[in-house]
């Protein structure tokens, strides 16, 4: 995927150019491009009269944020309580064996990138995971492979 | 005015005082790690904390950080109560688990009764206590050049990007609040490095010495309406006068002081 | 058209409510987080297609409702058939075409899709014979299930903004508030502050800018109840704030909502719009000088945002750690202005006492305690789902006689409520009554709602490992005795889970937890070590076994468990084989299998393929 940097002050612009907006500029470029990229940071900063230096720690303290790329499909296993009890340990390792990556790594090829989730909210049908919004429920150890097998 | 009682003597305070400046004023030594004088409380390193009662609450207590607490009328503080000090050994006892080998936590915990951690050791430890003194004298300074990043048990004080932040003017402020001398800068004739940034120094006059940075000589010229031959002179009382200017957060340079 | 008058809104409903009887057969289609995540879309959507090939007298497209959380979320995807209240469970594509023949069409029940008694296998057709549902009360959940998720018209139709347009044009503020102090209406995030007492300091405190946030920012692991009322009727929640700042005099609102929960945002929206549409939202409400606007601000994710002044920095867009609430909110909240911050389903409770008056509230629920709570009724047990009820009721009854038990009918062994401030309660606890005062007292919390429960497979301390782990990665990181602490009560329970534990570590980690409750800035760290000390105390039993005997009974501690196969159980079906990543079993057909215990992982993918029970862990 190409990103276009040029739609950055464009997705700046949806907002009033206040710091109060940070958060919410920030959440739209990660919808955009999958990531922060430095140069979004930087005119961020620059529109909505914040410190560099306070863009970046609020991109690094919220989850949402990733200063890396993200692969074109984002596995989320939930590890809520509800999902916890009822095997997401287990259903992370799957993943994490059949992407021969760790969560929150993305794989080489750029296709998957795999994560953790505190709790989506889907808890009665634990154990969920997420492929970018799509979501999978009550899944199973030794099927949950087949998510991430269209390689 | 308000007045309580410390350690069972009455004391007098100003409305809206904190209880830890009424604490230190009556020459009562209690340890506080993230407290500087030129910025805000902020509550993180939690060893400034006290015990408070009032004779209304029926004999309950309250412990809390005596940097944020603003004085209260008719207010028991305790400084130094067998809770107050077991909570403060386990608080430098974790301080101690993440910063092993800085002098300063270990005199602390010297005080406290403990030589080392009960805890294992974080993996690769280093100077800064995370107390943002640093951060928070940046922003004081209007700078804002650097700032903690991350969150949690990852934790740091980092430039933007972890690049040579593009907002440092190579004041020294940060370098020179910081209670355990873990930011370093490098002065080499009228070079300076810090943050991995260098700087051109300005040199005076007469002497020929090395005093501020160009960058922070402009940005004082430019918002301070401080006259531009200021710098070219260094002398103790220009040391002074631009000391007290700058909310005593920064001086011009610490080699200097030391001399 | 611009409501103005109580009569006006009577007006409307009477019209809204004749269009509605025309419509003779509803197609209630749950669309609540766990019916969304069955697939629920394709079967609103697979009606709609059919409906419009067809001509059936008295129904139309418009039969086809996407409602919010129905509740019985173990049997998703729910269908319900008005006014017939029949409920069809675990609804497949396939069986639209056969529900609308019989029972749209026709006035037939299909039993194939109704729920069946798990002891009796007696069908039950219409869901308020359903125990799940008929043990529940229902204030804060009650339009869920019954009407469109993003229709103002739905929700006028059932009621909806009769409590607003009550408040602001007959009540003052002070009567407003006065009503919420004598209702006794307790924080239902999890704190239980009288949401009155909050109102009326607020009030009192002289500002010109006063805020009403709402907490959106459902953050405890298992818990949804906040989801499904934002998604599922978003309208009562801004009823609530629209209440709630008449009565303190505040012209903006802000409701922060989880980023996990997009379609929140979105039904949150769109009911802003509508409301502003018809006058009860935005500029002089109702004709009155009265103004509000409400914003939407998503969360991006930390826990510690659900902290109220870690949330008023997020909102003004900042690094959410929270300050020293010396200072409370109601006096210096977000952007230092008086705020009266209350959590979604607190609202959502607002308009019924403005409407039925404290007193029908105060009947409800137990001494203290008035009204109900909604719970997510998750975990181990054998109907989860999303429930209501009024405070007191023991947790037997909710395990029990809602929850229909444990699955599997295997040994109950603890239930958490409270999320990571929480605790996790024994056997010994189950017929204690579920209110904010008796949950404290006994080392958990009501916490925001979630209630797992957990069985004989569940390992204690690796659920203080769980909790510990999440808070570690979610602490701000601001206060050394949270930041560190936690970290280190961490490290020592992965000792312990993993066999290296020593008994005296117990004992310091109930020293180290003290230090973190007295010592943490906010009530992240405060209350992050009652899931340690929670289970130690209840199940310090299972603690020393880890310790000492190097045993986990629950078969969950990876280091100190073994997979073996039970060869007189073993058909040889080959399926553990296939299952296994690492090439750890080995066997021919129809022969037991063996696991090579130096290559197995554990990971458990053999047990879950095995159909005969075959693989024994311990």
């Amino acid at each position: 995927m190409k990103h276009d940097l040029a739609k950055i002050p464009e997705i700046i612009g949806r907002y009033p150019q206040q710091e109060s907006s940070l958060i919410m500029v920030l959440q739209d470029i990660q919808k955009e491009f999958n990531y922060l990229p430095c140069e979004a940071l930087e005119q961020t900063a620059e529109a909505l009269h914040v410190p560099l230096s306070k863009v970046f720690s609020v991109s690094t303290f919220y989850n949402a944020f990733s200063l890396t790329k993200k692969g074109d499909v984002v596995v989320r296993v939930c590890i809520g309580t509800a999902c916890h009890i009822r095997g997401a340990r287990q259903i992370q390792e799957q993943l994490e064996t059949a992407l021969k990556i760790q969560a929150g790594e993305t794989t080489r090829d750029e296709k998957f990138t795999l994560e953790v989730v505190g709790c989506v909210g889907a808890c009665a049908m634990a154990p969920v995971v997420l492929t970018n919004e799509q979501y999978h429920a009550q899944c199973k150890v030794h099927t949950v492979k087949k998510l991430v097998s269209k390689r | 005015m308000v007045s309580l009682t410390i350690n069972g003597k009455v004391v007098r305070a100003e409305e809206g005082e904190y209880l830890l400046a009424v604490i230190r004023r009556m020459g009562i030594d209690v340890p506080a790690l993230c407290q500087h004088e030129a910025v805000e409380p902020y509550g993180g390193c939690r060893l400034c904390m006290v015990e408070i009662t009032k004779d209304s609450w029926d004999g309950w207590k309250k412990y809390v950080t005596s940097c944020l607490y603003p004085v209260e009328q008719d207010l028991i503080v305790t400084t130094h109560s067998d809770k107050v000090n077991d909570l403060r050994r386990g608080i430098l006892d974790l301080f101690l688990a993440r910063n092993p080998e800085t002098p300063l936590i270990q005199k602390l915990a010297a005080d406290y009764g403990l030589t080392r951690t009960s805890y294992e050791a974080i993996p690769e430890p280093n100077d800064c206590i995370l107390c943002s003194i640093c951060t928070r004298v940046c922003d004081a300074m209007g700078f804002s050049a650097i700032s903690m990043v991350n969150r949690g048990h990852g934790k740091e004080v980092a430039p933007p990007l972890h690049q040579a932040p593009p907002d440092c003017v190579g004041c020294l402020a940060c370098a020179q609040a910081c209670p355990t001398n873990y930011i370093t800068y490098e002065d080499v004739g009228n070079r300076r490095t810090i943050w991995n940034k260098q700087f051109e120094l300005l040199v005076c006059d007469k002497t020929g010495r090395p005093t501020i940075t160009k960058e922070f000589a402009d940005y004082l010229i430019k918002n301070r309406e401080i006259p531009e031959d200021y710098f070219r002179i260094d002398d103790a009382s220009h040391r002074e006068e631009l000391a007290d200017k700058m909310g005593r957060i920064t001086r011009w340079s610490v080699t200097e002081e030391a001399k | 058209m611009r409501i103005e008058s109580e009569k006006q809104l009577r007006d409307y409903r009477k019209k809204l409510i004749e269009a509605d009887k025309k419509l003779v057969k509803k197609i209630m289609v749950c669309h609540g987080p766990g019916c969304l995540a069955s697939g629920a879309e394709k079967i609103s959507a697979e009606f709609e297609k059919q409906l419009k090939k067809k001509r059936i007298k008295g129904v139309s497209i418009e039969s086809v409702k996407k409602t919010g959380c129905h509740s019985f979320c173990e049997k998703s995807p729910l269908v319900a058939i008005e006014p017939a209240q029949v409920l069809y469970t675990r609804v497949q594509i396939r069986d639209v075409a056969e529900i609308i023949e019989k029972s749209v069409k026709g006035d037939d029940v299909i039993e194939r899709l109704v729920y069946h008694d798990p002891k009796t296998d007696e069908a039950i057709e219409k869901y308020p014979d359903i125990p799940f549902y008929k043990h529940q009360t229902r204030i804060a959940l009650r339009n869920l299930g019954k009407i469109n998720a993003c229709d103002i018209d739905d929700y006028i139709r059932v009621g909806g903004y009769d409590a607003a347009v009550k408040a602001v044009l007959h009540m003052t503020p002070d009567e407003v508030i006065d009503e919420v102090k004598k209702a006794n209406l307790r924080g239902r995030g999890g704190g239980g502050f009288p949401a009155g007492r909050k109102w009326e300091s607020c009030r009192k405190i002289e500002a010109d800018v006063r805020y009403v946030v709402c907490n959106g920012d459902e953050g405890d692991p298992g818990a949804f109840m906040d989801r499904a009322i934002m998604e599922g009727d978003p309208h009562t929640v801004l009823e609530g704030m629209i209440i709630a700042a008449y009565a303190i005099g505040a012209k903006d609102g802000y409701i922060y909502v989880r980023e996990e929960y997009p379609l929140a945002v979105i039904n949150l929206q769109k009911a802003i719009e509508q409301a502003e549409a018809i006058g009860l939202l935005g500029d002089n409400i109702m004709g009155t000088s009265f103004s509000l606007r409400i914003h939407i601000n998503r969360g991006a994710g930390a826990f510690v945002c659900g902290e109220s002044s870690a949330l008023m920095m997020s909102v003004a867009g900042h690094v959410g750690e929270p300050r020293a609430k010396y200072i409370r909110s109601v006096q210096k909240g977000l952007y230092d202005q008086p705020t009266v911050l209350n959590n979604v389903e607190t609202y959502s409770n607002v308009p019924m006492i403005i409407s039925n008056g404290a007193d029908w509230f105060t009947s409800i629920g137990a001494p203290k305690n008035s009204g109900t709570k909604a719970f997510s009724l998750v975990g181990k047990v054998r109907h989860t789902g999303l429930i209501e009820v009024p405070m007191g009721t023991t947790l037997r009854t909710i395990i029990y006689d809602i929850g229909g038990g444990i699955q599997k009918d295997r040994q109950f062994k603890a239930v958490q409520t409270g999320g990571p401030s929480g605790g996790c309660l024994a056997e010994q606890h189950l017929d204690l009554s579920v209110d904010f005062d008796t949950l404290t007292a006994h080392g958990s919390m009501m916490g925001s709602g979630g209630m797992i429960v957990m069985d004989e497979r569940t390992c204690m301390v690796d659920v203080a490992k769980y909790f510990l782990s999440f808070l570690v990665s979610e602490s701000c990181g601001k206060c050394i005795p949270c930041r560190e602490g936690l970290y280190q009560l961490y490290k020592l329970a992965i000792a312990i889970s993993e066999g290296r534990g020593k008994e005296e570590d117990i004992a310091r980690m109930e020293r180290l937890s003290d230090h973190v409750v007295v010592g943490s800035l906010c009530g992240l760290g405060k209350s992050g070590p009652n899931p340690f000390l929670s289970t130690v105390a209840n199940f310090r039993d299972e603690y020393l076994a880890h310790i000492v005997d190097h045993k986990c009974s629950a078969g969950v501690c990876k280091e100190l468990i073994k997979f073996e196969v039970i060869t007189e159980k073993c058909d040889g079906c080959m399926a553990c084989i296939s299952a296994c990543a690492v090439n750890a079993i080995t066997g021919k057909k129809k022969q037991p299998h063996i696991i090579n215990q130096e290559l197995c992982t554990k990971c458990g993918a053999c047990v879950a393929a095995c159909n005969r029970d075959a693989i024994a862990v311990f």
